[in-house]
């Protein structure tokens, strides 16, 4: 019954689809990118292998000072008793004894410490992300965040050098991080903008567009040309996602679908109208790729929101054969990270969500042999004050700057720390108040540290290894020319 | 007009239909016909070039000697339009010309001005510089001629040609367009019929308004609009009381429930969500006073505050006292009470903020997402840009650092209080203050010109600093077109002109009898504004995508709404239907709302809020939703002790009596598509009811009615 539900659903739709998608694709580019023309010196060179992006964007801010934390006692750099004096008082600082050591050759072979929620946790069903540090398959980009240019201390205080707009605002800077640009208000993310340009050469014959989101409409995913698809997590199999549901093999339902594909190529002079329409033939078009031959993930995956998006991420993956797809971006996003308070408890429940997810989704991109293929990111609005914000139970901390991320797949260079020095001559900042790295100033300084590299080189690293060209940089990142280099390492070459 | 007086009377006149035809005109308010003229761009005598000259050579005479030929990329120029009939201050703002290439891609160039030419009336010069301000592309090339078109109170005008750079090229004319020559006289406009009793015969524009006012139309609501008109209907709203359901009387949750006393059941039916939402949509289906209960919405939508952070109901409850109480009241009292709302004090942490250790939430959201936004506004709500082009912030960090320190010190009334009981936490009366945790030193506020109490001197009590400091957020002029414009996108359409942003704002700042923040005042301005009313509208930027929520309600109560069963009221459980197309009701994921008013469509430089929840997923679930309410219903289950489901009987007589089907599809139009159903959308629905047998009433119905509310067409309310 499925089978045959399916199968008069394709037909019906596709031959009506057609129509419709010609109307749409003279009308406002849908699908563009399928549809442009190839360069013709590209045109041989659509890629033998796959490669995917998965950005996961911490929303709300992940606190990055109790993310990646001095584990270590030497005086030249800021060292746990400096951590430990600022957070300790108010109940913020996390025990020495807990953390997960990391050795970073970048810190002269100092020790740091994870999280200890990104390692063995209760209840957990793997060992957490901080094993991929040891097996050097993950690697942390330190001090990043939003700049239009570099910026020393002195001149974010004497305003002599541009500052990202609404620093310290989520909205502000969760458009920033996602679009790429400090400068600027853009209509397009740079996931988007490395999609229009890179569809049609590395995805000529894709059956679905090259970026999907597993957690809606976002401005990272969004480009000039190119539309993202938008499915739920993995609650709800491929071939369900996009399905609408009371069709049968009736002649009254045929019809009734007949017309409902048709609606959509009609009364298209209204923006609004013709918008939500594109966006309905997008998920009718793609429905017919999705819906047969289903796969299904071999690993444990565990039942968190993020767990269930990284399942639905590893199935798309494992049918890109079957969607004629070489190059894909994803979108995922874990929640609740603006913890104004209860930070304890709460920032240590979403890492050890966050780690047993990527690490379920690493183990099964080793199982389904792509994991040299598949790098994963993260993002945030901001880390937040290294002052805390009230004390005991309900301690938290406030909205800052500057953040750690982390990169974690085979073709990543793991084990280390990349970016551009601070002032320490080192990337991680120097945790003191009002200290070289504050963008505050005076008593009352809380500590949000002044970040040294920006997104845009984070991104255009990313990018590069993605196969996006020198030449392509400018056009996705318009201020990349700002900042001394596109590539800060962490990627093999 | 005194409203009780006039509620009183309707009471009486509606049993006693003789005495309403004798009393009621005197009564009435009037109202005015609703359609605006629809703008004509005049172009050559004999051809759809456009009749322009550049702005140097801008005389205000003879018309006809014009000589229309090719411009430069950013120069100005002059077009002229006809057939307007502007408001005393209605001038530039009002207008927005819409320009689209031979690629097919389309710009907005700037309105300058427009004046009415002298001796002639009835013709206007209107102004434009020929500028891409979208910055969606990159500027159009000047290679040939562009399609030019203006919109004007969700009207569009006929489009003609202009020479960008040069003439000719490979763009095409509109279909149907003919030479628009300067009249010699003005249009008449069509006389109008003086219908011989009072009331509102805009159908069209009776649809639109409840859409717009209410969480959808009824037949019975339509009839009663039709007899009273929209101003005396709006009247008779702001005294009405309410909830017609009352609110659920919900107790504090305790610290720990014991589950021997209280199972999942108990804990589902008092501390979650679920009795909040089952009462809002039940009040949504059948209140009466059905706009205190949308506007009441819009601001939830405002000043959010999510059961994701604590699923206790009660609260969630206090705080949608205060968001009605307030809803026709006073914006400066709606600041204070939300201010203070437990509920609010805990999602933003005002509870936990003290002198020593201070919490930036509140203050940095009070002024970014509920009172003045983060850059400094025009009165009709677009930027103010300094020398260089840039908007400029409203405030910086050392503002919301001052604003922290005057939020400090506040916490739960967990004694002394009306709701207060030992060991609870009181989450319905007002935060109190403890002077002790207030920080008293002095601080410095927002500046604007002639900022009212910018500073604010040290050793105060707390409570006086907090009137004082709201009184600095609420007379900042950015407040008037901040929630103005919000205000217009959450009823009418998403991207409103600066002209009505700025009607409304003007309204705001003052009632007419010096009165700020009159959110009765508001409404009215917004619901009764040239820009929202009208038959048809035909520009192709207005309306708005009908968010989850009100498209439920709007489909739902179009056909009877009722229990699984028929026969009884439905229990309001439709939420779990409602939240897979990304609205979950009372749950918004962030204080940003399930979307947010910036929100700009990808692929496009539409600002359209609500397309923030639109994707290839909830597009589907949309779908799934009608088949479900259309096809089948809510069942009654544990949660759902009545169930939902839609009255098809009335859809089912008309199909049994024109087996064309076109009585049903027309009726839909009617009551769904204000009338505006296109005849291809038309004739396609009808073929699908035609393939079903006549006979079989109630698929052809259900065809019919699954077609239009899961069309594009229907769910963009315009």
């Amino acid at each position: 019954m499925t089978q045959n539900r399916r199968e008069f659903l394709k037909k019906s739709s596709c031959a009506l689809g057609m129509v419709t998608l010609a109307t749409q694709v003279e009308h406002f580019g849908l699908m563009s990118a399928l549809a442009q023309k190839v360069d013709s010196q590209e045109e041989a060179n659509v890629p033998s292998d796959y490669r995917a992006l998965v950005c996961i964007f911490m929303a709300g801010g992940n606190d990055g000072n109790n993310t990646v934390i001095p584990n270590h006692n030497d005086a030249s750099l800021s060292n746990y008793s400096a951590y430990s004096a600022a957070r300790n008082t108010q109940g913020l600082a996390i025990a020495q004894n807990a953390l997960l050591p990391i050795n970073v050759p970048r810190m002269n072979g100092l020790t740091y410490g994870l999280n200890p929620n990104l390692g063995t946790v209760a209840g957990g069903i793997n060992s957490g992300i901080h094993e991929l540090w040891v097996q050097g398959k993950m690697a942390i980009a330190a001090n990043v965040g939003t700049l239009i240019r570099p910026m020393t201390r002195t001149q974010y205080q004497n305003g002599s050098i541009a500052k990202p707009f609404q620093l310290f605002s989520h909205s502000d800077q969760v458009s920033q991080y996602q679009s790429g640009r400090s400068d600027a208000f853009s209509f397009t993310g740079w996931g988007g903008r490395i999609s229009d340009r890179r569809t049609a050469p590395d995805n000529p014959n894709g059956l679905i567009p090259m970026i999907t989101s597993i957690n809606g409409a976002q401005l990272f995913t969004a480009g000039q040309s190119t539309l993202p698809l938008a499915i739920s997590d993995s609650r709800t199999t491929l071939a369900n996602v996009l399905n609408p549901q009371g069709f049968n093999t009736s002649a009254e339902s045929q019809a009734r679908l007949a017309a409902f594909n048709q609606l959509r190529a009609q009364d298209l002079s209204n923006n609004y109208v013709a918008a939500a329409s594109r966006i309905t033939e997008q998920a009718m078009v793609a429905n017919q790729a999705l819906g047969s031959n289903p796969m299904e993930v071999t690993v444990p995956f565990p039942n968190s929101g993020i767990g269930y998006q990284l399942k639905q991420v590893a199935r798309l993956i494992k049918k890109r054969g079957d969607l004629s797809i070489n190059r894909q971006i994803f979108y995922c996003q874990i929640g609740g990270f603006d913890t104004h308070n209860g930070q304890i408890n709460g920032q240590s429940s979403l890492l050890s969500q966050l780690s047993q997810a990527v690490r379920a989704f690493y183990d099964e991109m080793v199982v389904q042999g792509v994991s040299n293929n598949v790098t994963t990111f993260t993002m945030s609005d901001f880390s937040r004050t290294f002052n805390p914000a009230g004390s005991g139970a309900t301690v938290g901390s406030d909205h800052a700057w500057a953040n750690h991320l982390f990169v974690i797949g085979g073709s990543v260079l793991g084990g280390n720390f990349y970016g551009m020095n601070t002032s320490n001559g080192t990337p991680y900042p120097t945790l003191v108040m009002n200290g070289p790295d504050d963008a505050d100033s005076g008593t009352n300084a809380r500590g949000r540290w002044i970040p040294t590299t920006s997104v845009e080189q984070y991104a255009a690293t990313l990018g590069r290894w993605y196969g996006l060209a020198d030449a392509d940089m400018p056009i996705v990142f318009p201020n990349i020319g700002n900042f001394p280099t596109t590539n800060l390492g962490f990627m093999q070459p | 007009m005194n409203n009780r007086k006039s509620r009183w009377v309707w009471q009486i006149l509606s049993a006693n239909f003789l005495l309403f035809l004798l009393v009621f005109p005197i009564l009435a308010q009037p109202d005015p016909n609703p359609d605006s003229p629809t703008p004509i761009l005049i172009s050559e005598p004999n051809s759809t070039r456009a009749l322009a000259l550049p702005d140097s050579k801008f005389l205000r005479g003879n018309v006809s000697r014009i000589e229309s030929r090719a411009f430069l990329p950013d120069s100005k120029v002059v077009l002229y339009v006809t057939n307007l009939d502007l408001l005393a201050d209605e001038g530039a703002s009002a207008f927005r010309i819409y320009v689209e290439d031979a690629k097919g891609r389309k710009y907005r160039f700037p309105v300058l001005d427009i004046q009415p030419l002298k001796g002639q009336e009835w013709i206007y010069a209107l102004t434009v510089r020929l500028k891409d301000e979208l910055g969606f592309w990159e500027e159009p090339l000047a290679d040939g001629d562009v399609l030019i078109g203006i919109t004007w109170r969700g009207l569009a005008s006929n489009r003609v040609r202009l020479g960008f750079g040069k003439t000719g090229g490979d763009i095409k004319d509109d279909a149907g367009a003919v030479p628009t020559p300067a009249p010699t006289s003005p249009i008449k406009k069509s006389i109008n019929v003086e219908p011989n009793y009072v009331g509102y015969l805009y159908s069209g524009d009776r649809t639109r308004f409840m859409e717009q006012a209410t969480f959808g139309p009824t037949s019975e609501l339509d009839t009663r609009i039709r007899r009273v008109g929209l101003r005396t209907w709006l009247a008779e709203q702001f005294e009405a009381p309410y909830p017609t359901n009352p609110y659920p009387n919900l107790a504090l949750m305790p610290i720990n429930i014991d589950p021997n006393t209280c199972d999942a059941i108990c804990r589902r039916d008092f501390y979650s969500m679920y009795p909040v939402q089952n009462w809002f949509f039940k009040e949504a289906f059948y209140g009466e006073a059905q706009l205190k209960h949308r506007v009441a919405w819009a601001l939830s939508e405002l000043w959010v505050i999510s059961g994701v952070d604590t699923q206790q109901a009660s609260w969630m409850i206090a705080y949608h006292q205060l968001l009605s109480k307030n809803a026709f009241g006073s914006y400066r009292d709606l600041m204070y009470d939300m201010t203070l709302n437990p509920g609010m004090g805990n999602y933003l942490d005002m509870v936990r903020s003290t002198r020593n250790n201070p919490n930036e939430n509140y203050a940095r959201e009070i002024l970014q997402l509920f009172s003045i936004g983060l850059f400094m506004l025009n009165q009709d709500g677009t930027l103010q840009l300094d020398g260089s082009g840039k908007p400029i912030p409203t405030y910086d960090q050392n503002t919301v650092n001052n604003f922290t320190k005057v939020f400090t010190g506040w916490t739960f009334c967990n004694q002394a209080c009306q709701n207060s009981a030992p060991g609870l936490v009181n989450y319905k009366d007002p935060l109190i203050l403890n002077q002790n945790n207030h920080d008293v030193t002095a601080k410095t506020l927002l500046s604007y010109p002639g900022a009212v109490n910018q500073t604010i001197a040290a050793g105060q009590n707390g409570a006086t600093e907090l009137n004082q400091a709201l009184d600095n957020i609420f007379y900042h002029p950015n407040v008037a077109p901040f929630v103005s414009r919000i205000l217009i996108q959450q009823m009418v359409t998403s991207d409103p002109t600066p002209a009505f942003v700025g009607r409304v704002a003007s309204v705001f700042n003052n009632n007419g009898s010096n009165v700020r923040g009159d959110m009765k005042a508001v409404v009215k301005a917004i619901l009764l504004d040239p820009e929202a009313r009208g038959n048809i509208k035909t520009d192709p930027n207005y309306g708005k995508l009908r968010e989850p929520v009100q498209l439920a309600t709007n489909v739902l109560r179009q056909f009877d709404v009722q229990s699984a069963s028929g026969g009884a009221q439905s229990d309001g459980y439709i939420n779990q239907i409602v939240a897979p197309m990304g609205q979950n009701a009372f749950n918004s994921p962030t204080v940003f709302n399930y979307y947010t008013p910036d929100y700009v469509i990808p692929g496009t430089a539409l600002n359209g809020p609500e397309f923030g929840i639109l994707t290839t997923g909830t597009t589907i679930a949309r779908a799934n939703f009608m088949n479900t309410m259309v096809f089948s219903r809510v069942p009654v289950s544990s949660f759902a002790p009545l169930g939902t489901s839609i009255n098809l009987s009335e859809m089912q007589t008309l199909a049994a009596a024109d087996t064309t089907g076109n009585r049903l599809v027309d009726t839909l139009n009617t009551r769904m598509m204000h009338g505006a159903m296109s005849a291809q959308m038309k004739s396609t629905i009808l073929t699908a009811v035609q393939a079903v047998a006549s006979t079989n009433t109630l698929l052809r119905a259900q065809t019919a009615i699954y077609l239009v509310a899961t069309s594009s067409q229907y769910q963009v309310q315009r």
